[in-house]
């Protein structure tokens, strides 16, 4: 079962990965999956994690990369913003839709409402500021990988910080549209805290929030693993 | 007056495979070869752009096509994976004893449906105690009424799990005979994947048959037959295998030779070293032995002739270049030839099996020799 679902996922990645990315290989020295599309003019590219220069040539659809160079004196981040950054989506995120999801199952369960009483608007009030908190904490670190792909990078074309530039702005977007509809009172009733389910209006927002909540949460995860894999390789 | 160029429509057969190749094939070769994944998306394709079942005879479906022409197409297959190209081709073997003793009636049943959908078949021939020595089969066939009960163990089956049905050798008293017998038949039993050392792409497994009844209308020819059935098929599937075997030798003549022309040491170009490039002469020049060979053997075939010394010679020559061509091409890359990320480690694992299925070496050898003995002189 377990390989089942594995080998579904390893296929719709690598589904993705040939329609985004083109065709990919892997450094010879750290084993980074890189795009071929990311090569310059003159087939050369540096490898984002280990800086090999390479010069890649495709024969008979076999890409043979050859590494010319290495770029040794690599600009490091000072104060490591950018991973520090991270913390506040990737650690706040999870928790405010926890919150999000126990108070739509005590909206539609009695029993939970009635179980949670007075603590509804409060659990309410928690989630919507550790969403901002998540949501705030991700312009820093945005701006902070923008500031690491100019220094660390020089700005090459890597389909991975492409890949995390417009997950980021899709993420901010998305979370600002929650925020939009928790503050508003659009979803949460302001006396009980719980969520309005009993139109069929109150029922749409109510879905739409939580579905951005759970699309946010599984984007921050796959950005913050992109993002890992850039830093420690494969 | 000789001829060695191709012809325009065996041009094509090569322009169409080597596209195939470089879209499906190649991209995908190392993803197959990690996972070990059958790579039954690419055969699809395959049969859409009919790179599937090319020996079917016309009159069932299929396009008869020529066993040079088969080549051919093998050799850009192989360039891409050998692995893959062999879940491809797999068909071949197992499909050629109904073209040679099949009835009519065998042919419209098994090889017909073959050309209409994608369909998988498999020759289990192969037991734990008799690989090159088929006449150590034990499998028995035993005639019960107007069926026969087969019972034994075929091991390492190309595409045994996912074939429709099988071409089984199985011992009928003395002797030997083929049936073909469908892979629902009660009592059957598929085992798991084999983790070989190469050609991952490609599905090996063993088949158990317990009680299996076979009618008698399946049996290929009489009883007995099976033996010659099973080698005179070899005629006609080495010379695809050596092409298979030539097409390894291309991809690491073709990735070295990238690689030389492009990598620097001691301030030059790595191809610029004697030592590198006497190598890369070597492997063109051997790679173009072996295609003669092949090319003669299968031409002999498509002409009606004995071709069992020149396929025996084709695809012992061609799997042995193959093998060192591949050490070669991972002596070139240095260290990256030894790395996972760099197709050359591949290629060696892939390359091996060539020395050692559809006959060993050593049986190529003997078959030559057994020929030899026949002459008096050697022109």
């Amino acid at each position: 079962m377990i390989d089942d679902l594995r080998r579904i996922a390893a296929r719709l990645t690598d589904r993705f990965t040939r329609r985004f990315w083109g065709p990919t290989f892997r450094c010879p020295v750290c084993h980074f999956l890189i795009a071929a599309v990311d090569a310059d003019g003159n087939a050369l590219l540096v490898c984002p994690v280990c800086g090999v220069v390479i010069e890649i040539e495709s024969v008979y659809g076999h890409i043979v990369p050859v590494v010319h160079d290495v770029e040794v004196s690599r600009p490091q981040p000072k104060a490591r913003l950018h991973p520090l950054a991270t913390h506040l989506p990737i650690g706040l995120f999870p928790f405010a839709l926890l919150g999000a999801a126990v108070l739509f199952f005590a909206s539609l369960v009695g029993g939970w409402g009635i179980a949670l009483g007075t603590r509804a608007p409060v659990l309410a009030d928690a989630t919507l500021v550790l969403l901002v908190l998540a949501v705030a904490g991700a312009l820093p670190t945005f701006a902070s990988g923008l500031w690491d792909w100019n220094r660390r990078y020089r700005r090459r074309p890597y389909r991975q910080i492409a890949f995390k530039v417009a997950g980021s702005i899709v993420f901010l977007a998305v979370g600002a549209l929650a925020i939009g509809l928790h503050a508003s009172g659009a979803v949460f009733s302001g006396t009980t805290g719980l969520m309005e389910l009993g139109s069929p209006l109150g029922l749409v927002l109510a879905m739409l929030y939580l579905g951005a909540l759970a699309g946010n949460m599984l984007l921050v995860a796959v950005l913050g693993h992109v993002g890992g894999t850039l830093v420690f390789g494969r | 007056m000789m001829d060695f160029s191709l012809s325009s429509e065996q041009q094509e057969h090569v322009e169409k495979a080597r596209e195939f190749t470089r879209e499906w094939i190649s991209p995908n070769a190392a993803r197959h070869d990690r996972s070990g994944e059958f790579p039954l998306e690419i055969c699809r394709e395959a049969f859409k752009r009919g790179l599937m079942n090319p020996h079917v005879p016309t009159e069932y479906g299929g396009r008869a096509e020529r066993v040079l022409d088969h080549c051919l197409v093998m050799e850009e297959m192989c360039t891409g994976c050998s692995g893959i190209a062999t879940a491809i081709d797999g068909n071949g073997l197992s499909q050629y004893p109904i073209i040679l003793a099949g009835t009519h009636e065998q042919k419209r049943r098994f090889l017909a449906p073959m050309t209409e959908q994608l369909m998988f078949s498999a020759y289990a021939v192969t037991e734990p105690e008799a690989g090159s020595d088929v006449s150590r089969v034990k499998t028995t066939a035993v005639k019960v009424g107007s069926d026969y009960v087969l019972n034994g163990v075929k091991w390492w089956i190309t595409n045994g799990s996912v074939a429709s049905w099988y071409f089984v050798l199985a011992r009928t008293g003395e002797s030997l005979t083929g049936f073909v017998v469908p892979a629902d038949s009660p009592g059957i039993v598929r085992g798991p994947k084999e983790h070989n050392l190469g050609q991952h792409a490609s599905n090996t497994v063993r088949v158990t048959l317990e009680d299996v009844k076979v009618p008698e209308a399946f049996r290929l020819g009489a009883e007995g037959d099976g033996f010659n059935i099973a080698m005179a098929t070899f005629n006609h599937t080495r010379p695809g295998v050596a092409a298979g075997a030539n097409g390894i030798t291309k991809a690491a003549l073709n990735i070295a030779l990238s690689y030389a022309k492009r990598r620097r040491t001691f301030d030059k170009k790595l191809i610029s070293n004697q030592g590198i490039s006497f190598k890369i002469a070597e492997m063109m020049t051997k790679l173009d032995a072996a295609r003669f060979l092949t090319y003669k053997a299968a031409w002999l075939f498509d002409r009606g002739e004995d071709n069992a010394r020149e396929a025996a010679q084709a695809k012992w020559f061609a799997a042995d270049v193959a093998m060192g061509a591949a050490l070669d091409c991972a002596q070139i890359l240095g260290g990256y030839g030894y790395t996972q990320e760099m197709p050359a480690e591949k290629l060696i694992r892939d390359a091996k099996i060539y020395q050692i299925y559809e006959g060993a070496t050593e049986i190529q050898k003997m078959i030559i020799v057994a020929k030899m003995l026949r002459l008096k002189e050697v022109h």
